[in-house]
C-alpha cells in the first residue's frame, strides 16, 4: 500500500499543469445520505439505439416473459450494446419512447412490466477468480454488457499491447456528481476486487486508483480497505487536486509522470483507463456472473427534499427516482441528465436510466442561471486558460463561425473534449460547446466527402482499366478466333513477337474504321454503348 | 409586473413585420435591461461563472472614476490658479459662470469644491456630448444591422472624454467620437471586430485633423470662455504640458501652477497641465488596481509596457545627448508625465485590440513601452507618444499572435507532444 499524494511538489505541479476551472461543486447535498437501493418500478424502458453505439436488435417480442439478467437485445455481431432485463417480468411493447440524448428524441424501446418477483436467470458464479485465465475473465466481462465502446471508459484494452498501468478513474470532478464517491464510501473493498480482476484481465503490472483530494471519506475508505486486504500490493491510491475537468491524457500524464504525445493513439500509451462504475460491474460480472443491471446514479437538485445516490436499475424512468426523493414539481425549472457542465436537458420524466447516466439534476428556479443571448466575443482570453487540452477556444470560435476548415483543423478542433469549461467562464455567454460540436460536424462531413470522392475516383479508375482490359481482350480473342482455324501456332507466335510496322498498320486501320463509323453515324450519335452503363454502377 | 405587461403588449410591433420593426434593437435593449429575454435555448453548460460582459464594462467604467474626478478637480485647480494670478480677471462669464455662481462656488484654488465645480463645468459638457453622439452612432448601427446594443460604448465614451484637453470645443469632441466609433469600430463589424482602439482612433483623428488647436499650449487651461471665444486665450493663460516643456527646455524648466518647479510628487499626484484624465498617475493606478484585481486588465500587458519603458529609457539615458533634453529623462518621469499611465492601464489593456496569447501580451506590452519612449524622445514633432505607440501596436497584435501560435505549434510538433 502506497499513498501517492505524498509529494507536495508533484501535487502542485499537477495543479499547475492542469488548467481547467473551479466551479462550486454542489456535492454535499447528495452525500448526506448513504447509497440506497430502490424499490421496483412498475415499468422499465430499454432503449435500443443510443448515441455512439451500434443499434441493438431485440431478441424478444412483446408478450414474452423474461427473467432478471436475461439478454433482451444485442447488436448484430452480438458484441456491442447488450441489453439485459434488470428484473423479471413481461415484455409489454416495443414502441417509440423518449430516450436519453441531447436532442430530446424518441427511439425504439423495449418496455418491460415488472412482475415484482425479481427471479434471476441461472448464474454461473466463479468462486476463485484468481485462478481464471485472462481470456475467460474478458469473455465474462464482454458477456455482461460492459462493452469497451460504452461511456464507462474502459478504453480499448482488448487491442492494447501489454499495458503497464491500469488506472481506475475515480476523479469525478464535475459539479453535482457524487456517484463514485458514494460507491467507494460504502464498497471500497469490492472496488479493490474489481480493480484486481481488471488488472489480471489486461495484464497491467501496476494499478492506480486516481481520486481528487476533496473526497476525504472515500480516500479513507480506500485506505482502510487496502489495509485489510493486505495481499493486494499492486494497488495504489493517487490523490489529485480537485479541478474540473481532468482529461484522460492529463490523468495518464499525472500517473506516469511523463507527457503523452498527441498523435499517439490511446491503445499505445501503455495505460488502461476504467471508471468506478465499470470496475464494480466487472467485479459482479466475474465473481457472481451477473450482467450489468444497475448503476449508481446521483439524484439531486434543489427541488428534491432528500437528494441521494441510488443503485438504480437500468431502465428505471427518472421520474420514479425523483418521486422517491420527494420532488417539488411546482418549483421545477430544468431537468438535466449528466453533470451541470456536460449534461443535457431532459424533456420527459419517462427517460430511462442507461449505463452512462451518472446523474439526474432536478433544478429549482434560480438554481441554474437563466439563459441569456450571447454577445460579441471581445477576445477577453478568459477561455484560454480554462481549456484543459490547451486549445484556443476564442480562435476556434471564430474559425467555426467563419467556416474556416483549415483553421479548425490547424487549431485542433478534434482535440476538444466538450467539457464546457470555456463556455462556463465566457463573460459573453457564447455557447462555445455548441459551436465546437457544429464545427466538428462540418469537419466530419468534409472528411466523409473526401473519403467518398477518393473512393469514387478509385472506382472510376478501376472501371476505366477494366474497360480497357476488356476491349483489348475482345480484340485479341476476335483476332484469334479468325486466325486460329488456319494456323494457330503461327498466329500465336505472331502475337508474341511485336512488330512495329504491323502495329502502325493496325492503328491506322482502327483510326480509319472509327472515322468511317463516325461519318456513317453522323455527328449526333458517335458514342459506343457502354457495356457497364446499366445494371452495375 | 406592470412594466413586463407593457413591454409584452408592445412587443409585436417590434417583431419582424411589425410597425416599428426597424427599432427592434432599441426595444430589445430596454427589454434586456429589465428582464432577460425568453427566446433562448436551454443547453449545457447549465452553470456559468459569475463574470459577465456587462459587469466587465461597468467595472472598467467605474475604474475610470478616480481619474475622472481628479481630472475635474485639476482642471479647476489649474484654471483658478491662472485666474488668481491674472489681476484683470475675477470671474468667469457666460453660462459657466452662472452655473458656478448657482452652486455657490468661488475661484479659490485652495478650495477643493471650487476647483471641482470649475472643472465640472468644462468636463461634464464634454462627456455629455461624447456620450450622446457616441450613443447615437452605436444605436444607429445596431438598428441598421439588427444587432444588440453593446455596453462597450460606455467605456469608449468615458475613455475618449478623459483623453481630451479640457478646453476643446464641443464640436471637435463630437467629431472625434464619431470618427472613433464609426471608422474605428463600426465599419469593421462593431464590438469585438475592431482592430484599433476606438477611443484612441478618435483622438488620433483630432490630433491630425486639428493639430494646431489641439496640441498647442492654449487648450490645457480651461478658462477659455472668459473672453467669450473658445480656445483663444490671452498669453496669461497659456500653459504647456510638462512633456512639451521638457521637450523644448528640459526638466528644470517645468513649472507647476504655482510657478515653482514641478516636483515628481506633484506630477505623480497630477497637479499639472494635461488632458483631463491623464494627469494623475495615482488616480489612474487606483483604477488599475481594480482592473487587475478583477482580472479584467492583463497584468502581462501592463508589466510588459512598464518594463519596456523602463528598459528603453535607461538605454537612452546611457546613450545621452547634448541637444535633446528628453534623452536624459529618467523612467520615473516618463511614468508620471503625459498619458503613459493612462495608456498603460486603460488603453493598452483593451482586449479586443490587444494581443491574445500570453507570450504575445508580453511582446505587445514591451513593444508599446519601447515605442512610447522612442516617439517621445526622438520625434520632436509629437511629444506625446503613447497614443501613436498603442495604435501602432494594435496593428501588430494579430501578427504577434500569429507568430506566437505558429511557434508554439512548431515547438510542440518538434517535441511531438502537446501538454
Amino acid at each position: 500500500m502506497k499513498l501517492l499524494f505524498s509529494n507536495p511538489v508533484s501535487f502542485a505541479a499537477a495543479a499547475r499543469r492542469h488548467r481547467g476551472i473551479n466551479p462550486p461543486d454542489h456535492k454535499q447535498a447528495s452525500l448526506r445520505s448513504v447509497l440506497m437501493d430502490m424499490p421496483l418500478p412498475r415499468l422499465l424502458y430499454f432503449p435500443l439505439c443510443l448515441t455512439g453505439k451500434e443499434p441493438a436488435y431485440p431478441l424478444v417480442k412483446p408478450g414474452y416473459s423474461v427473467l432478471k439478467g436475461q439478454l433482451l437485445a444485442a447488436s448484430t455481431d452480438g458484441n456491442d450494446n447488450l441489453v439485459h432485463a434488470s428484473t423479471s417480468g413481461r415484455i409489454v411493447a416495443l414502441a417509440s419512447h423518449p430516450r436519453p440524448d441531447p436532442f430530446g428524441s424518441n427511439g425504439e424501446t423495449l418496455i418491460l412490466e415488472a412482475d415484482g418477483e425479481d427471479r434471476w436467470i441461472a448464474l454461473h458464479p466463479a468462486t476463485d477468480w484468481q485462478t481464471l485465465p485472462a481470456t475467460e475473465i474478458r469473455s465474462r466481462i464482454c458477456r455482461a454488457g460492459i462493452d469497451e465502446r460504452n461511456d464507462c471508459g474502459l478504453s480499448r484494452w482488448n487491442h492494447a499491447r501489454q499495458p503497464e498501468i491500469l488506472i481506475i478513474n475515480a476523479l469525478e470532478t464535475e459539479p453535482y456528481l457524487t456517484a463514485d464517491q458514494a460507491l467507494i464510501r460504502s464498497h471500497a473493498k469490492e472496488l479493490l476486487t474489481g480493480a484486481g480482476i481488471l488488472q489480471l484481465a489486461c495484464g497491467a503490472l501496476r494499478c492506480i486508483i486516481a481520486i481528487t483530494s476533496e473526497k476525504s471519506d472515500a480516500i479513507a475508505a480506500l485506505y482502510t480497505a487496502l489495509q485489510e486486504s493486505g495481499q493486494q500490493a499492486g494497488i495504489e491510491v493517487m490523490v489529485l487536486p480537485p479541478r474540473y475537468p481532468i482529461t484522460d491524457r492529463q490523468l495518464i500524464d499525472a500517473v506516469t509522470g511523463g507527457r503523452v504525445p498527441v498523435e499517439q493513439p490511446e491503445s499505445e500509451r501503455g495505460a488502461v483507463l476504467a471508471d468506478v462504475t465499470t470496475t464494480m460491474a466487472v467485479r459482479d460480472a466475474v465473481i457472481d456472473g451477473r450482467p450489468m443491471l444497475s448503476r449508481v446514479t446521483t439524484v439531486c437538485g434543489n427541488t428534491l427534499r432528500t437528494p441521494k445516490n441510488f443503485r438504480a436499475l437500468l431502465g428505471t424512468p427518472v421520474g420514479f427516482l425523483l418521486e422517491l426523493c420527494g420532488i417539488d414539481y411546482q418549483n421545477l425549472d430544468r431537468l438535466v441528465m449528466g453533470g451541470s457542465l456536460t449534461g443535457f436537458t431532459l424533456h420527459s420524466f419517462d427517460v430511462p436510466i442507461v449505463k452512462s447516466s451518472t446523474c439526474v439534476i432536478a433544478a429549482a428556479a434560480g438554481e441554474f442561471p437563466a439563459p441569456v443571448t450571447a454577445g460579441p466575443c471581445i477576445r477577453c482570453d478568459a477561455c484560454v486558460p480554462s481549456c484543459p487540452v490547451g486549445l484556443l477556444p476564442q480562435n476556434l470560435y471564430q474559425a467555426v463561425k467563419n467556416e474556416r476548415q483549415d483553421l479548425m483543423t490547424g487549431l485542433r478542433l478534434d482535440d476538444c473534449i466538450e467539457c464546457g469549461a470555456c463556455a462556463y467562464v465566457c463573460p459573453d455567454h457564447i455557447p462555445l460547446v455548441q459551436y465546437f460540436r457544429a464545427g466538428k460536424a462540418v469537419l466530419s462531413r468534409e472528411a466523409r466527402q473526401i473519403e467518398l470522392s477518393e473512393y469514387r475516383s478509385k472506382r472510376f479508375e478501376a472501371r476505366r482499366q477494366r474497360l480497357a482490359r476488356d476491349t483489348a481482350m475482345r480484340r485479341g480473342s476476335r483476332r484469334r478466333s479468325v486466325a486460329r482455324p488456319e494456323n494457330p501456332d503461327i498466329q500465336d507466335s505472331g502475337l508474341k513477337t511485336f512488330s512495329r510496322t504491323r502495329a502502325r498498320e493496325e492503328i491506322a486501320a482502327a483510326v480509319a474504321r472509327v472515322q468511317q463509323r463516325r461519318r456513317n453515324a453522323g455527328k449526333a450519335t458517335a458514342r459506343p454503348r457502354d457495356p457497364d452503363q446499366d445494371g452495375r454502377s | 409586473m406592470g412594466l413586463r405587461r407593457i413591454l409584452d403588449d408592445v412587443a409585436p410591433h417590434f417583431d419582424r413585420g411589425g410597425r416599428y420593426e426597424k427599432l427592434f434593437p432599441l426595444f430589445e435593449a430596454v427589454d434586456t435591461i429589465f428582464y432577460s429575454p425568453s427566446k433562448v435555448t436551454v443547453s449545457e453548460p447549465h452553470v456559468r461563472d459569475g463574470i459577465d460582459l456587462k459587469r466587465i464594462m461597468i467595472t472598467v467604467w467605474f475604474a475610470a472614476f478616480p481619474a475622472m474626478f481628479y481630472g475635474m478637480y485639476n482642471i479647476g485647480f489649474q484654471a483658478n490658479h491662472a485666474i488668481a494670478e491674472a489681476w484683470w480677471v475675477s470671474s468667469v462669464s457666460g453660462w459657466r459662470g452662472w452655473v458656478i455662481d448657482l452652486l455657490g462656488a468661488g475661484y479659490d484654488p485652495g478650495s477643493i469644491w471650487d476647483c471641482l465645480v470649475q472643472g465640472a463645468v468644462y468636463y461634464v459638457p464634454i462627456y455629455f456630448v461624447v456620450f450622446v453622439v457616441g450613443g447615437f452612432w452605436e444605436v444607429l448601427f445596431a438598428i441598421v444591422r439588427r444587432h444588440e446594443i453593446n455596453e462597450g460604448f460606455f467605456v469608449t465614451s468615458i475613455l475618449f472624454a478623459l483623453i481630451l484637453p479640457p478646453a476643446i470645443p464641443l464640436w471637435q469632441a463630437a467629431l472625434g467620437i464619431s470618427f472613433g466609433i464609426v471608422v474605428g469600430k463600426e465599419v469593421f463589424g462593431g464590438t469585438g471586430k475592431n482592430f484599433l482602439n476606438p477611443a484612441l482612433t478618435g483622438r488620433a483623428f483630432l490630433f491630425f485633423a486639428y493639430a494646431p488647436q489641439i496640441s498647442g499650449n492654449s487648450v490645457w487651461t480651461a478658462i477659455a470662455s472668459i473672453d467669450g471665444t473658445s480656445g483663444a486665450t490671452s498669453d496669461g493663460f497659456s500653459g504647456a504640458t510638462a512633456l512639451s516643456q521638457i521637450a523644448t527646455d528640459g526638466l528644470p524648466a517645468v513649472a507647476a501652477a504655482t510657478g515653482e518647479p514641478l516636483t515628481w510628487m506633484q506630477a505623480f499626484l497630477g497637479q499639472m497641465q494635461g488632458s483631463i484624465g491623464e494627469t494623475s498617475t495615482l488616480a489612474i493606478l487606483i483604477g488599475g488596481v481594480v482592473l487587475l484585481a478583477t482580472r479584467i486588465a492583463s497584468w502581462r500587458i501592463i508589466t510588459g509596457m512598464f518594463l519596456g519603458m523602463v528598459a528603453f529609457s535607461y538605454f537612452l539615458n546611457f546613450v545621452g545627448s547634448d541637444s535633446n533634453p528628453m534623452m536624459a529623462l529618467p523612467w520615473y518621469w516618463h511614468l508620471v508625465i503625459g498619458s503613459f499611465a493612462f495608456g498603460m492601464v486603460f488603453m493598452a489593456t483593451d482586449p479586443v485590440s490587444a494581443a491574445m496569447t500570453d507570450l504575445g501580451k508580453w511582446i505587445y506590452g514591451i513593444f508599446i513601452g519601447v515605442l512610447t519612449v522612442l516617439i517621445r524622445v526622438l520625434n520632436p514633432a509629437y511629444p506625446e507618444g503613447v497614443m501613436l505607440a498603442i495604435l501602432f501596436a494594435n496593428l501588430f497584435a494579430p501578427l504577434i499572435d500569429y507568430c506566437v501560435v505558429k511557434a508554439n505549434i512548431r515547438r510542440r510538433r518538434s517535441r511531438g507532444i502537446l501538454e
